[in-house]
């Protein structure tokens, strides 16, 4: 399921602008208020309508799978208020957020997950994708995918593949007796999982959104983290650098996942830590999901908890500003309690925590609350 | 059909912690039309004009005239009354005894009118707070004519009237007509005559030669018949926890507008801005909004153009906040522009008040500032007239010299013109 999300594109610069906005920012022309559906987009290309809007390529796929604008928040992020002019709240002033640049997902009450466009990126490139079940520790999926910004498209690539992921790995539970056998079962369903994943980016590079503006010669790419909870069996899977960890009540903070990144890769050859994450080139990110991507296979890891904890998975948009588990665990600790354990009320906590260190990246929290282990 | 359109000019971006945004506001109305005849409903106009014991001789006679060529201007169906103000108001047309205190302009009246102008005599004194209740009150005779327009013309200063007498009478006509003055000779005080304008939302200017009178008279009534809008009001809403620090017309003439702001809602000001034609008004409006951190983007303003309580045309002021000095220190040319004018028109009249006071050092050092800056914002207006009162050795630096002897009539003509303001060069 490929979600084309077409921005609403100036007629008079082409620069991106988004609904509900009467003027662009770019160059100060009005823009007529009306939607660009996928139907539209395709009639004004077809009709060669001078600059009036970028046609997406009009494909088999489009007539299979809407293209939708992001729709705008009907709450405003910042207050609260319901009412909006322009595009600016009527209370506070605040730009009114596309849904996908805050968007909060919480399929039971012991799960959720907050994804943010963070300060400084223009768009939100991250994406999450969850579901459970209402007892509390009996299943939950929980999946991640950060867009690669400079490559085409990557916030499409990123929800198509997050949301592919997570559908997969629903579809087909295993309530066998055996814990080994359920490993092997989840770990199979993990690489598979990446699988469809990575074919909705080899999709999306195939057919390319044409905003202006994006990289037309780095195909659509993302980091991959997805973690299933099989009662008290945890099993997660990653390409790249976005995070699992696995924070028990009693017992040291873990990160569960390894990054794919050269810094990691580094430390592994002999280079010291900190030298290894100073380096200009710590970050870069040595797999992902992606046309060009050198190997999707997920590595994957898995934990049988003896305890209560909490499991959160993350992109490195939180993970940049507390890297260190040990630490990472307290901040959620502390968050938690002023929370009242509420998962999605954390999540969102973490996320003003991340913004507030200065949000330089977009920015997804997903959490699961596992309580004590029942007896056999 | 009247159409109005709005423009904003600012820099959006604004550094870390700042909370100030400034903007020019460009309003423009197209397709006024004439005065009366448009959906707002009748236009009238009163002539006002002081025929004290000073206005002698060739005053009198340039009044005469230039009354009777406003009359000329006035166009036909347009509810119409003459005043002749002494230390006590009389109405010369209608005659004091007819039975109605307007009549719409038509051959015979205006004939009839001409007659009664041509009677005015010099004899009594000055009680200019009188003449605007007795022009209120025929006003609110006529409820249909809701367009109200006054021309009021004095050569001397408000001494039949104490000070308290006359500022409670033009707060009692604020917002009931509008009024432009004109002050001819030397003898009447700019400070009164600009309180008449401001409270009554017109301009004031000196009339240095009677014999321009008739000239300006002329003027002023036909653009008072070009205003086809009979009233039409700023709207400014800036959002909770802001503050709207002024609200300043800059153009045509500098008028602050805050203190007539009138609440809408909590949120919302209203600032009324009397009749327009076809014509082009730049509003300065300063915000300050509570800082985001970089990378937030604030709707700092909603400044709207209101005609009978539909909003005709509107600007958004934004506040973006930004890390990139590049960005945050540039200064929008139109408000530089600008804020230059509002510094100009106050080191004028700062100036020209030390120098009555003999403060000869702090008159030099404004006036030289206001030279400096009138030359920056190519004012050239203001620069000739700062040439009647200093001696510029370097405009640029703003080195002047007070020249001894000026006439009052220069000093007089560069304070009236110190709220004249350029529009900026596109």
């Amino acid at each position: 399921m490929a979600v084309n999300m077409a921005a609403l594109i100036c007629a008079s610069c082409g620069a991106e602008t988004y609904e509900g906005e009467l003027f662009c920012e770019n160059c100060g022309a009005a823009v007529p208020g009306t939607e660009q559906t996928g139907a539209e987009v395709e009639a004004a290309a077809a009709a060669g309508a001078d600059g009036a809007a970028v046609a997406a390529e009009a494909t088999a796929t489009a007539a299979t799978q809407p293209i939708e604008e992001s729709p705008l928040a009907t709450t405003c992020a910042t207050c609260g208020g319901t009412s909006f002019e322009d595009g600016y709240c009527l209370v506070c002033g605040a730009p009114a957020v596309r849904e996908r640049d805050h968007w909060l997902e919480r399929p039971a009450g012991w799960v959720a997950a907050v994804c943010d466009r963070g300060l400084r990126h223009r768009r939100n490139e991250d994406a999450v994708a969850l579901s459970a079940q209402s007892q509390p520790g009996s299943y939950a999926v929980l999946v991640v995918c950060d867009g690669v910004s400079s490559s085409m498209d990557p916030d499409i690539a990123s929800l198509a593949g997050a949301r592919a992921a997570r559908d997969l790995l629903i579809a087909e539970p295993d309530s066998g007796p055996s814990v080994a056998g359920r490993i092997r079962h989840w770990t199979d369903r993990l690489t598979a999982a990446a699988a469809a994943a990575n074919a909705e980016t080899v999709d999306v590079a195939r057919h390319p959104t044409g905003r202006p503006g994006e990289r037309e010669n780095s195909p659509p790419s993302c980091t991959f983290v997805a973690a299933v909870i099989d009662g008290p069996l945890i099993v997660t899977g990653w390409v790249g650098d976005s995070r699992a960890y696995w924070f028990p009540d009693a017992g040291p903070a873990e990160q569960l996942s390894v990054d794919d990144s050269w810094a990691t890769e580094q430390v592994l050859a002999g280079m010291p830590r900190e030298q290894a994450e100073a380096a200009p080139r710590a970050h870069a990110i040595t797999r992902w999901l992606g046309v060009d991507s050198p190997d999707i296979e997920p590595r994957c890891t898995s934990i049988t908890r003896s305890g209560p904890g909490w499991l959160l998975i993350c992109s490195d948009g939180l993970w940049n500003y507390c890297s260190e588990a040990a630490d990472l665990g307290l901040l959620l600790g502390q968050t938690a309690r002023a929370q009242d354990g509420d998962p999605a009320r954390i999540a969102t906590e973490l996320v003003n925590w991340a913004n507030a260190q200065g949000g330089m990246d977009n920015i997804s929290v997903a959490l699961a609350r596992l309580d004590a282990v029942p007896a056999p | 059909m009247p159409s109005f359109s709005a423009e904003v000019f600012e820099n959006e971006f604004i550094s870390e912690g700042a909370t100030d945004v400034h903007a020019i506001v460009s309003v423009t109305c197209t397709g006024a039309g004439e005065a009366g005849k448009g959906a707002g409903g009748e236009a009238a106009e009163i002539i006002i004009v002081d025929t004290s014991g000073s206005m002698l001789d060739a005053k009198i006679q340039a009044a005469r005239e230039a009354a009777a060529v406003a009359v000329d201007q006035i166009l036909d169906g347009t509810w119409f009354a003459i005043i002749s103000g002494t230390h006590v108001a009389s109405r010369a047309f209608p005659y004091p005894n007819a039975r109605l205190s307007m009549v719409q302009m038509e051959p015979g009246a205006r004939a009839a009118a001409k007659q009664a102008i041509s009677r005015f005599d010099a004899d009594g004194g000055t009680a200019i707070g009188s003449w605007l209740r007795l022009a209120a009150q025929i006003f609110d005779t006529v409820p249909a004519a809701t367009q109200r327009h006054a021309i009021l013309l004095t050569d001397g200063q408000n001494q039949s009237e104490k000070a308290s007498v006359f500022h409670s009478a033009i707060e009692s006509v604020a917002g009931r007509f509008q009024c432009d003055c004109r002050g001819v000779g030397a003898d009447w005080a700019v400070s009164e005559l600009r309180q008449v304008a401001q409270a009554l939302l017109g301009t004031v200017d000196l009339i240095a030669d009677p014999a321009s009178m008739a000239a300006d008279f002329e003027n002023l009534v036909r653009q008072a018949m070009g205003r086809g809008v009979a009233e039409a009001t700023l709207r400014v809403w800036a959002p909770q926890g802001a503050q709207v620090l002024f609200v300043r017309q800059v153009s045509p003439t500098v008028e602050d507008l805050t203190s007539r702001r009138v609440d809408v809602n909590p949120l919302t000001g209203a600032f009324p801005t009397g009749a327009w034609g076809d014509e082009s008004r730049d509003y300065h409006v300063a915000v300050r909004v509570a800082p985001q951190p970089v990378g937030q983007e604030r709707l700092a303003a909603r400044v709207q153009l209101v005609v009978r309580d539909e909003v005709v045309s509107q600007g958004l002021v934004k506040a973006r906040w930004s890390g990139d000095d590049a960005l945050t220190t540039r200064i929008d040319p139109a408000v530089a522009h600008y804020t230059g004018q509002a510094e100009l028109a106050e080191v004028i009249q700062e100036g020209l008040a030390a120098k009555a006071a003999g403060d000869e050092a702090t008159a030099t050092t404004k006036l030289g500032r206001a030279v400096a800056l009138a030359e920056q914002t190519g004012n050239e207006e203001a620069t000739s007239k700062l040439r009647k009162v200093v001696d510029i050795e370097d405009a640029e630096t703003g080195t002047v010299r007070l020249k001894r002897g000026t006439s009052k009539l220069d000093e007089m003509a560069l304070d009236t013109a110190s709220t004249k303001t350029t529009r900026v060069k596109r």
